[in-house]
């Protein structure tokens, strides 16, 4: 049996699902807003990061998309990916030799955490 | 002077024939246009390439990896050329003005009977450069005058930079290992002209390979010619050589000039081996200077140009190309010669170009700071110096330009590029000429 929903049925059907979308969206867009990408962007581009990793796409090292699924839910990948920027260890390329990794050229923990947070959130 | 340069190229060229299009008549808004990136590489050279200098690099340029493995990130020919150009370790004559990044937009379409590569880019300099060195009259004799901008004399302020503009294609057929690549990087080494520790004459004097090829210095060349890649000086026997280049081993090297080709609708016709060498025949022009007097050869004709020869107020004033059969006639000394008369260094037969050299025909025109250019190749070309262009071929390509009154490594560069003639979609190229209707 088929019943008409009354116009309020009708406002809490759409409005409850639309608001808890916004929601999810907002607290997204919060954690976007964390990041500065245009200046994590810019530092990456400065010391050639970009010549080994790409977004989405496997050069010398691993994609950004690749690092951040590997920390997902793990607390130590900001400070394990300032540390390979930082201190240049010996890491592991994708074609399975190794090499020191290029030390970046800040020391500024703010610019080296806003691009640990960058490529994690990729 | 243009109207008459594009009438004369469709005759030389044969392009009447029923097969080939008029390259000046085919509708090039119905072609594709690709922006190509070019960019300054300064002396980045083969061999620095494998060095340590090239940081993070050299194991995997060694290993064959491609130059865009590394250099694909958004704007990366921007950013290399942009930070080359002014100066450092790649460059240590930065030159004023100069453009790290260049757009070029090209275009390809072929019929039955050519290729047609339509290429366009904005010049460094606002005015073209058609001219190219002269032989100016001191009052006593006379000297080559205007020099390209990275030699000595135009470096010490003693001489003008005057030089052609050029468009470069280098062309692979899939026989060069690693053109795929590294490009035209392949071809670019130590010890060229303008290069990193560039070969001195005594070098070459001694140089076994050059002396049986009478060069007197180095210029471009493939790898397999040396039994040390890098090093220009372990030059394989002439014998090897003719064994690599029959079995394909050497790229095209078409280029366009604006002096020396474009004033009779052509560009020249040439191969990189074990030399930059030019094809078998005649090219186009050839030098104006007497071998013992120095002395011109050919001067214009007065009574159809209203001049036998200019100063230097007339640079750049007008078209001074001289053509033998239209405004040549041979050199009077006894005419009352002044100090500061000037003559072309280089004089043009479209006539006496023969055989492989005289493959290749182009139209151009350069309006508003952007140079036009259609370079008609030939298909299925069966010279032993030449690629030979078929519909559905894929090519790898280079393309250079040089377009500010220099030469050498004085140009901006693309990375290798892939063209194709007509291949179906599902076969992946940076370039697919359009068939003409």
């Amino acid at each position: 049996m088929y019943r008409i929903a009354t116009g309020k049925q009708i406002a809490i059907q759409i409005l409850i699902p639309m608001a808890m979308a916004l929601s999810g969206l907002a607290s997204s867009v919060h954690a976007a807003d964390a990041v500065d990408a245009d200046a994590a962007n810019a530092l990456a581009k400065r010391n050639d990061c970009f010549k080994c990793h790409a977004i989405d796409k496997t050069k010398k090292g691993p994609s950004y998309k690749k690092i951040a699924a590997k920390y997902k839910g793990k607390p130590e990948g900001e400070d394990k990916a300032i540390k390979n920027m930082t201190t240049g260890p010996k890491v592991k390329l994708e074609d399975g030799t190794e090499e020191e990794h290029k030390v970046i050229d800040t020391k500024d923990p703010n610019e080296l955490k806003n691009l640990a947070q960058w490529i994690l959130s990729r | 002077m243009k109207k008459s340069i594009l009438a004369l190229s469709l005759a030389v060229l044969g392009l009447s024939s029923a097969n080939a299009a008029d390259p000046a008549k085919i509708n090039w808004a119905k072609v594709p246009t690709v922006k190509v990136a070019l960019f300054y590489p300064g002396q980045s050279t083969f061999e620095w390439l494998r060095s340590e200098d090239h940081k993070g690099a050299s194991r995997e340029v060694k290993r064959g990896d491609a130059c865009v493995s590394c250099h694909d990130e958004q704007d990366a020919e921007k950013d290399i050329g942009n930070k080359i150009v002014k100066g450092g370790r790649l460059e240590p004559m930065p030159i004023p003005g100069k453009s790290g990044y260049k757009e070029l937009r090209v275009q390809a379409a072929y019929d039955a009977a050519n290729a047609y590569l339509r290429f366009q880019w904005h010049t460094d300099n606002p005015f073209p450069g058609t001219e190219h060195q002269y032989l100016r009259f001191d009052g006593k004799e006379w000297k080559v005058w205007g020099y390209p901008k990275l030699d000595k004399p135009v470096h010490e302020g003693r001489q003008p930079a005057i030089y052609e503009d050029r468009m470069s294609v280098m062309i692979d057929d899939g026989k060069v290992g690693g053109f795929d690549k590294q490009g035209c990087w392949l071809t670019c080494h130590d010890g060229q002209r303008d290069s990193r520790n560039q070969f001195t004459k005594e070098e070459v004097a001694a140089n076994a390979l050059l002396t049986a090829i009478k060069k007197g210095d180095v210029r471009k060349y493939l790898p397999d010619t040396r039994t040390d890649p890098s090093d220009w000086k372990t030059g394989k026997s002439v014998e090897e050589i003719a064994k690599l280049k029959a079995a394909g081993y050497f790229v095209d090297l078409i280029q366009w000039r604006a002096h020396r080709s474009y004033p009779v609708g052509m560009a020249d016709d040439g191969y990189v081996l074990e030399w930059r060498l030019g094809d078998a025949g005649k090219e186009m022009f050839g030098g104006n200077a007497d071998s013992k007097t120095h002395e011109p050869k050919f001067m214009w004709d007065e009574k159809k140009v209203g001049y036998k020869s200019i100063t230097a107020l007339h640079l750049r004033k007008g078209d001074h190309f001289l053509i033998n059969g239209q405004n040549a006639v041979p050199f009077d000394p006894s005419a009352g010669w002044k100090e500061g008369d000037m003559i072309p260094d280089y004089v043009l037969n479209r006539q006496a170009a023969q055989g492989s050299a005289a493959d290749n025909g182009a139209i151009a025109s350069w309006k508003d700071g952007v140079w036009t250019v259609v370079i008609i190749r030939p298909l299925s070309l069966t010279n032993d110096d030449d690629k030979s262009l078929k519909e559905g071929g894929v090519y790898n390509v280079g393309f250079a330009v040089h377009d500010d009154n220099i030469t050498t490594r004085g140009h901006q560069v693309s990375f290798n590029k892939t063209l194709g003639l007509g291949v179906k979609k599902s076969t992946k190229v940076d370039l697919n000429a359009v068939k003409l209707p």
